[in-house]
């Protein structure tokens, strides 16, 4: 098994206990991050003929909302590094409550676009990141399984989302439906209220703090000791930090150096392009070929309930000792897995139909919910529990750009060829290349990090060198926990 | 409307009067469009070859109409059979007819003046043998696109707007209200601080403004043509703001407990494990017990710090 990098929390994480309390605040806060802002798109048509706007005017305030929560991401990152999940996540809930509310009074569309897209869409940014981290810190063992469970949040809201919102318009109208809706997001509050930080005083003390500092070290991140949240590893260099560069202090730019962080980031960004069209022109390609519009938005139910229960299988796979050493392959595999499908969706629509199009949702619906909870569970794999949040947040800001300009390249090609499955091979191009990609690079990255393992429990003159370290760490172990307890986690 | 088992469709348009030139190619499935105030005569012809077949006319002025039928000859080529025709499913007087084989088909004709009053379900019935073979047309004003059957929700003091839209170009377009049975028209011009109507062609908008509880009910676009009006029904519920302010409190209330629940059961949580240590007045039997809940119990709760 390769060096774990996220064992250089200071503690060995409970795995369990109020760990699942937390996972549930997770579930909730990550269910309303990802549905919330496609649920809205039910208003649109009535609040189109209120203000007299275009589709397309109306579709920015979607467009706002998601962008600013991927925008929001390294702003997450920075307050839960400085103040820990709890506070940033009931700020967020509050948000995006009170950005509905005053949204339900607007007068004008410029309204909605400054409240619900701007405002709301950063509120449910404090909601994602500080889930995804928490989770990191109180989960290790069956971490995967935490993970699949938490993103299992997404569809499950949507699924329910949808339908409330379209009672909520039927008997209040979009303004009524608005309000309430602010209250109900507020359960992003009570999430975030479980979101307790652990507490490291009860924590059973890692055995193994020393070798994991040598880990730090040898994990490629020179500068991991230097930085605040690893939780100031060497306590009198802590407080000089404090008053250092914004950058540094605040989020982890170091990871820009780490070899699977790369590795990630660049297999993510050509993989986001072609993630969520498939998923958008799933019911005009159906309607396209001739199928009516029920059986059309059924096909994306079916995608819904599959994905809901392929999420948390797949935390449970990816948590077995076959798969959790080498979980990169994994998700590269289920990258690969989502392209493979999109190739073969024009060849079962062509053929068989209807009921090809449903085998095609079945299996769609497996892949992505595949990849779905491998996406952040892979990424604490790389960088570790403890430098995960800078990470999320940067991630999220780079992975803006393909989310955002995906769907509208693939309704391009559409326009261009007239035809769907052009659009659909190129998606299957876009995910299968990246999977291929990554799992080749992780092949390497895995190679070298075994490489590093071997020669740093080999060699004898690297335990000479870190018994210096080891000491003044020692004494400074009480100050460590304490600064711990002060910024959360 | 266009049954599946149908092989072939064909439409003939014959005018025998009309001003200006239009020629019209139609195609399977498309409805004619007759936009000239000179009655004109329009034939369609439909071929049969299963039991009965359904065409959709949409007719915008009052017209001669002209229905022909043919009927495939089946295996047994009978000579004559009959056929007759009806109006919203009863027999027209004086239609039956013997109809004669010609060039294995059956053919049956009729004229018909359309006007507003008597648009229907016209047919077309040959009885051959003991079976009956029928072609359904119906006749019918444009119908508008679109369908309210939920009422639409708005606020006092707030606006809301109504459209309507059609396929066909009406002469007019008037808005009504309900009142019971009556029927009150709404005259956007004397009354501007309240109503504002928009015409645009084939569609037209209707905006209320500073809605009171009384302006629920039943609004009505009406469609003029020559023939008939065409009218939708929207349904307008207005409500005042406290109506969804009850659900949100309870939301926002429901919140606030539940946070406050959590956050108390933590602190009273760390409270029990924080004060055993604390607490110096214990009896010295009870401090095995003190001592297996917390390390930190070890120091402070000797026996001889007991009378702090």
């Amino acid at each position: 098994m390769p060096p774990s990098a996220s064992t250089n929390l200071g503690y060995t994480p409970p795995d369990g206990g109020w760990g699942w309390p937390v996972v549930f605040g997770a579930f909730v806060s990550i269910g309303f991050s990802y549905a919330f802002p496609k649920s809205l798109t039910i208003y649109f048509k009535e609040i189109q003929k209120y203000f007299t706007v275009s589709y397309s005017e109306i579709a920015w305030v979607s467009s706002i909302m998601l962008a600013a929560m991927y925008a929001g991401g390294p702003v997450s990152s920075i307050l839960v590094n400085r103040y820990g999940s709890r506070p940033v996540v009931i700020i967020g809930g509050l948000m995006v409550g009170v950005a509905m509310i005053a949204a339900s009074f607007g007068t004008t569309i410029m309204h909605l676009y400054l409240l619900v897209g701007v405002i709301g869409g950063f509120g449910l940014s404090f909601n994602l990141q500080p889930s995804l981290t928490i989770i990191g810190k109180y989960f290790q063992v069956k971490r995967p399984m935490a993970n699949g469970l938490a993103m299992a949040g997404s569809p499950v809201f949507l699924f329910t989302l949808a339908p409330l919102n379209q009672f909520l318009f039927d008997h209040f109208g979009w303004r009524g439906a608005f309000m309430i809706l602010g209250a109900i997001v507020m359960n992003c509050c009570v999430a975030g209220a479980l979101m307790r930080p652990v507490d490291i005083k009860k924590a059973p003390k890692d055995p193994d703090t020393a070798t994991d500092r040598a880990t730090t070290g040898t994990e490629g991140s020179t500068e991991g000791i230097g930085s605040l949240e690893a939780g100031g590893l060497l306590g009198d260099t802590e407080p000089q930090q404090r008053k250092g560069g914004f950058a540094d202090k605040c989020l982890d730019l170091s990871l820009f150096k780490h070899r699977g962080f790369i590795i990630y980031l660049v297999g993510n960004v050509v993989m986001f392009f072609g993630f969520f069209a498939p998923v958008v022109f799933l019911a005009p390609y159906a309607k396209g070929i001739g199928i009516d519009n029920y059986q059309a938005a059924f096909l994306l139910s079916i995608f819904a309930l599959v994905d809901m229960f392929a999420r948390p299988g797949t935390g449970l796979i990816a948590n077995t000792r076959w798969i959790r050493p080498r979980i990169q392959y994994f998700f590269s595999f289920s990258v690969a897995y989502n392209g493979v499908c999109h190739l073969l969706c024009p060849f079962l629509a062509d053929y068989m139909g209807y009921a090809g199009l449903v085998i095609y949702a079945v299996f769609f619906g497996v892949a992505f919910g595949m990849v779905c909870a491998l996406l952040f569970e892979v990424l604490m794999d790389l960088v570790g529990a403890q430098r995960f949040s800078s990470a999320v947040g940067l991630v999220t800001i780079i992975e803006c750009g393909p989310v955002l300009l995906g769907p509208p390249i693939a309704g391009f090609l559409v326009d261009v060829f007239h035809d769907y499955k052009y659009m659909y091979w190129a998606c299957g191009v876009m995910m299968l290349s990246p999977g291929i990609f990554l799992f080749i690079m992780n092949y390497f990255n895995y190679k070298r990090l075994d490489q590093e393992e071997r020669e740093k429990q080999s060699g004898a003159s690297g335990m000479v060198t870190l018994s210096s370290v080891e000491e003044t760490g020692a004494v400074e172990e009480r100050k460590e926990e304490e600064i711990f307890d002060k910024s959360g986690e | 409307m266009f049954s599946p088992w149908i092989s072939s469709l064909q439409l003939i348009l014959i005018a025998l009067f009309w001003r200006g030139i239009f020629t019209v190619s139609l195609t399977a499935g498309t409805v004619p469009l007759l936009d000239s105030n000179v009655p004109q005569t329009l034939s369609r012809s439909a071929v049969i070859t299963g039991d009965s077949l359904v065409e959709k006319v949409e007719i915008l002025t009052p017209i001669d109409l002209q229905l022909s039928c043919t009927c495939n000859a089946n295996p047994n080529k009978l000579p004559n059979v009959t056929g007759f025709w009806r109006k919203d499913g009863i027999e027209i007087d004086n239609s039956r007819l013997t109809v004669l084989l010609e060039k294995e088909q059956y053919n049956l004709k009729r004229e018909f003046s359309i006007d507003g009053d008597n648009l229907g379900n016209y047919s077309c019935v040959f009885y051959v043998g003991d079976k009956e073979s029928r072609i359904d047309f119906y006749l019918t004003a444009p119908e508008m696109e679109g369908k309210q059957d939920k009422p639409v929700i708005a606020y006092v003091g707030d606006s809301v707007t109504m459209a309507c839209k059609i396929k066909h170009l009406p002469n007019a377009w008037i808005w009504y209200k309900a009142n019971g049975t009556q029927q009150e028209l709404i005259n956007a011009t004397t009354d501007p601080l309240h109503y504002k109507m928009v015409v645009d062609g084939n569609a037209t908008k209707l905006t209320l403004k500073n809605l009171k509880e009384l302006d629920s009910g039943v609004y009505i676009c009406s469609a003029v043509y020559n023939i008939k009006a065409s009218v939708k029904q929207m349904e307008v519920r207005v409500i005042s703001f406290m109506e969804p302010l009850k659900p949100f409190i309870a939301i926002v209330a429901e919140v606030i407990l539940l946070v406050t629940l959590i956050l108390f059961f933590e602190r009273w949580g760390s409270k029990k494990s924080d004060d055993l240590p604390a607490e110096n007045m214990i009896p010295v039997d009870q401090l095995d017990k003190l001592t297996q809940d917390d390390n930190n119990g070890m120091g402070e709760s000797n026996a001889r710090q007991r009378n702090v």
